[in-house]
């Protein structure tokens, strides 16, 4: 019958139609097959600046848990057993070295890590640390120091000699940062080895032209204002690389109450060095701040974000952020000093 | 049935009582009182313990509300002292029996004004009227118990109220004060004030009392002391309020 | 340096210090003679009862306005006043005497506060109101502090002999006036007041040192009451002297260094004061054993 004849013929079509599209979808998939669908790369920064580094570098490849996170205190902080089950689940963890995580030794030991370790530090030209107490101010070599160059000094506070850790604060070494993260997750993580570099390379560039902007900045600005007091001598790199000088006075921050000694130390030194601004930390009581300011008449600078970063919906959320919040701070108050 | 005597009704009448309860919610502790206290008497008011007395004079003051009935004070309110029972004070509170019995002026003093000479003077006269006049400058904690209601006596002198009324003001005091300050208070009934007293030594309510409430949750007998203080009464009284002795 | 400069040096050469002393100072010539009041009322405990009471107040202002000074006043006040109120209410109502409801209050009172500034601020904001930064006395601090304690001493003195009627015989002032309750309420309203203004500077845990402690002292030097608040006031203010000194020269925080002297000045007044203190106590109970052993024997 014709009839029968038409109906077979649609069939076959029809069959025919349903093939090819078959087999052109599965050619599409061509490319995938062979490959197992990507997971992100676990890994564990040990606080919020790493964290924020490791995230630009990685991009999507890496799933980043930070230790201590944002507003934290490293030199206080306490791990806990979810930090360990974080650490034992990553497969990379970048730390800062230099004597920095002191509890992470430790923390390693009890998690069971095996993965691989990164030093973000690694080949930064490392500074020692001064006294505590504003001294008339040294300048350091880049190259780390013989200890028995300042031996006669006696002071309180941190051994002379010790390693400054907070290398981060220049961005100079935050350059060497990002180039020792690439080349540990490409360590781990090989086949993405490419992505990781020209991540950390764009990363880079971004810093040098923030890094040549705030040179500008503080370039025009008179050698002898160029210094300032903080409650913590953790900008030491970022003095050095800038040209300023910070004075640390010790006795501002995270204490129930301070002595009326402290406080006059403090406004002692301010007077007798002649500062253009005051800076706290986070977490200090502002109104002994501001009875520094009033009482010397020194400009009360604000906060500087040392060893954390702040939120992440505010500008010092991310490193680069950071920097340029604190160059910014301090260029306003160095400008305002002058008038 | 012992009888009540009637009490007589004159038109000079100091306080007059009208049907009076007073109590709380869950005890009456005055019931259906009527009588009057007559200008310039010296009353004595007895009665077993729980019998309603404290109450009486206390409602007198203002300081409990009548569950029913009336009590009308012919006087202003300036002209009535009330001497409570002595546990209320604090003893050992660093004052000077002077500044304590010059409390007692407060009604011309009042909170603010200072103590002209005479004032001063009526002070030294009220010290001495009770025998203490070497001891304006001592302490308060140091005096006796004795010496302690001499001062409280002195402060209601100086108050120099018409009505006076005072609630066991015998209680915890030797023979010898017992008798100079009822002296006194002969002195003050003589001067034409109305002093009522509420007492448990009927002996001295004998001796010295001519009028006489006896009190035992109710009116019992509110005449001259001798109609008033029967055996037959005194035991009604007794009988009355259950109470245990008189 | 010779030692009558290094009594003064410090408050010469920092305006920070005189600020402290300045503040201090004032707060001890108001809680003083307050202080001797609580203690004639056997009130002593009611003081540190009342300044944790503030509290949430203090902790609600805070919440809403920051570290802003009318803020946290407005609240410590409001919340001292109705625990108050509440306290006295139930009192008067139900059978349960003032004292027993006025610590279930204040304590209720105090567990609320600190969980309202748990909730917001950190611990360290928490641990500032509690002990207050007398070193760090802006100018609205101190302007707060002197007319708190300005007011106070005149009110004081206004109603002093209502007031002192009132703790000595309440029947008798019941009798004579109807003030007593007024006058009542108004020394709570100073208390509060007082209180409130020195959380500013010493803190909610130390105010009521620089409250009580010298009032306790002072009734082992003098008899009369206005003689205890005056003495009072002046041992508070040299309490806070030393005690900046201290914190000064030794290095230690400000506000328990002056409630530190404070105590100090308490024992020397316990151990040395001649009226009732345990030296007089030992001699006149040795004098007392003589007198009686020279009584000769009878046959």
């Amino acid at each position: 019958m014709p009839f029968d004849d038409l109906m077979l013929r649609h069939r076959a079509r029809r069959r025919q139609v349903l093939l090819a599209l078959a087999g052109g979808s599965a050619l599409t998939a061509a490319p995938v097959w062979g490959r197992t669908p990507e997971a992100p790369l676990p890994v564990v920064a040990t606080f919020s600046i790493l964290g924020d580094m490791l995230r630009e570098v990685g991009g999507e490849r890496v799933a980043v848990t930070t230790i201590v996170g944002v507003n934290g205190d490293v030199h206080r902080f306490e791990p806990s057993p979810r930090d360990a089950k974080a650490l034992l689940e990553a497969r990379v963890l970048v730390l800062n070295g230099l004597d920095f995580e002191t509890w992470l030794p430790r923390l390693v030991q009890a998690s069971g890590f095996a993965g691989q370790q990164v030093l973000a530090s690694d080949g930064v030209p490392v500074r020692r640390l001064n006294a505590e107490e504003g001294h008339d101010g040294h300048e350091h070599d880049a190259a780390p120091n013989d200890d028995d160059a300042h031996g006669d000094h006696a002071h309180d506070g941190h051994a002379h000699g010790e390693a400054d850790p907070h290398a981060w604060q220049s961005l100079e070494n935050g350059m060497i940062y990002a180039r020792n993260i690439a080349r540990g997750l490409a360590q781990a993580d090989p086949r993405n080895a490419a992505y990781y570099a020209s991540r950390a390379e764009s990363y880079i560039s971004r810093m040098r032209a923030l890094d040549n902007e705030i040179r500008t900045g503080f370039a025009a600005i008179p050698k002898e204002r160029r210094r300032v007091i903080t409650a913590h001598d953790s900008f030491g790199y970022f003095g050095d690389a800038y040209g300023i000088e910070f004075i640390p006075v010790a006795g501002l921050s995270n204490q129930a109450e301070p002595s009326a000694a402290d406080l006059a130390r403090i406004v002692r030194i301010t007077r007798e060095s002649r500062v253009s601004g005051i800076f706290i930390e986070n977490m200090t009581n502002p109104a002994l701040a501001q009875q520094i300011a009033r009482e010397t008449g020194v400009l009360m600078g604000g906060t500087l974000y040392a060893d954390a970063l702040g939120p992440a919906d505010e500008p010092a959320g991310t490193y680069l952020g950071m920097v340029s919040w604190n160059a910014g701070r301090l260029l306003y108050v160095l400008r305002q000093a002058g008038n | 049935m012992a009888a009540v005597a009637e009490p007589t009704h004159e038109p000079a009448a100091a306080i007059e009582l009208d049907q009076l309860s007073l109590g709380w919610r869950d005890k009456v502790a005055v019931r259906d009182l009527s009588g009057c206290f007559r200008r310039g008497s010296l009353t004595a008011v007895v009665g077993p313990n729980g019998a309603g007395k404290s109450t009486l004079l206390r409602g007198i003051m203002g300081w409990v509300t009548p569950l029913a009935g009336r009590i009308r004070v012919n006087a202003s309110a300036d002209s009535l002292a009330f001497m409570p029972q002595q546990g209320d004070f604090d003893r050992s509170f660093p004052i000077a029996a002077r500044d304590f019995v010059a409390m007692g002026a407060w009604r011309r003093v009042g909170p603010w004004r200072g103590f002209c000479r005479s004032e001063r003077q009526r002070v030294e006269d009220a010290l001495h009227a009770v025998g203490l006049g070497d001891f304006g400058r001592r302490p308060l904690a140091t005096l006796s118990g004795g010496q302690l209601q001499r001062a409280l006596f002195a402060r209601l002198m100086l108050h120099d109220a018409d009505i006076v009324m005072l609630d066991e003001p015998f209680s915890a005091v030797d023979r010898a004060t017992t008798e100079d300050l009822m002296t006194l208070l002969m002195q003050w009934h003589e001067r034409g004030k109305t002093v009522i007293v509420v007492l448990h030594d009927l002996e001295l309510v004998r001796r010295h009392f001519p009028q006489t409430l006896l009190l035992a949750g109710q009116g019992v007998a509110w005449c001259d002391t001798e109609a008033a203080l029967t055996p037959e009464n005194l035991h009604l009284a007794r009988h009355l309020c259950a109470g245990d002795y008189l | 340096m010779n030692g009558i400069e290094l009594l003064y040096m410090p408050f010469a050469e920092f305006g920070f210090m005189r600020r402290a002393l300045a503040g201090s100072v004032a707060l001890a010539l108001a809680a003083g003679p307050l202080g001797v009041f609580l203690i004639l009322r056997r009130m002593s405990l009611m003081g540190d009862a009342m300044a944790h009471a503030i509290l949430p107040g203090v902790a609600v202002g805070f919440l809403t306005a920051g570290l802003s000074l009318t803020a946290m006043t407005i609240g410590g006040m409001l919340t001292g006043l109705l625990v108050a109120m509440l306290a006295a209410g139930v009192a008067r109502l139900t059978p349960q005497r003032e004292d027993a409801s006025f610590a279930a209050f204040y304590l209720v009172s105090l567990g609320v506060g600190v969980l309202l500034i748990s909730l917001r601020g950190s611990n360290m904001d928490l641990i500032h109101v509690l002990f207050g930064s007398v070193l760090g006395l802006d100018d609205g601090a101190l302007i707060l502090v002197s007319v708190t304690a300005s007011v106070s001493l005149l009110v004081l003195a206004v109603i002093f002999r209502p007031l002192v009627m009132e703790c000595l015989d309440p029947l008798f002032l019941r009798s004579e006036s109807r003030m007593g309750p007024v006058v009542h309420a108004l020394f709570l309203l100073l208390l509060v007041m007082t209180l409130v203004a020195g959380f500013q500077v010493l803190g909610t845990l130390m105010v009521v040192g620089i409250m009580m402690l010298p009032a306790a002292a002072a009734r082992f030097w003098v008899v009369s009451v206005a003689g205890q608040m005056a003495l009072a006031a002046w041992l508070g203010a040299i309490a806070s002297y030393a005690g900046l000194l201290f914190s000064y020269y030794a290095n230690v925080p400000a506000s328990p260094a002056i409630i530190l002297c404070a105590g100090i000045v308490y024992f020397v007044s316990v151990t040395t004061g001649p009226q009732g203190g345990l030296w007089q106590v030992a001699r006149q109970a040795r004098a007392r054993r003589l007198r009686l052993s020279r009584i000769p024997e009878r046959d």
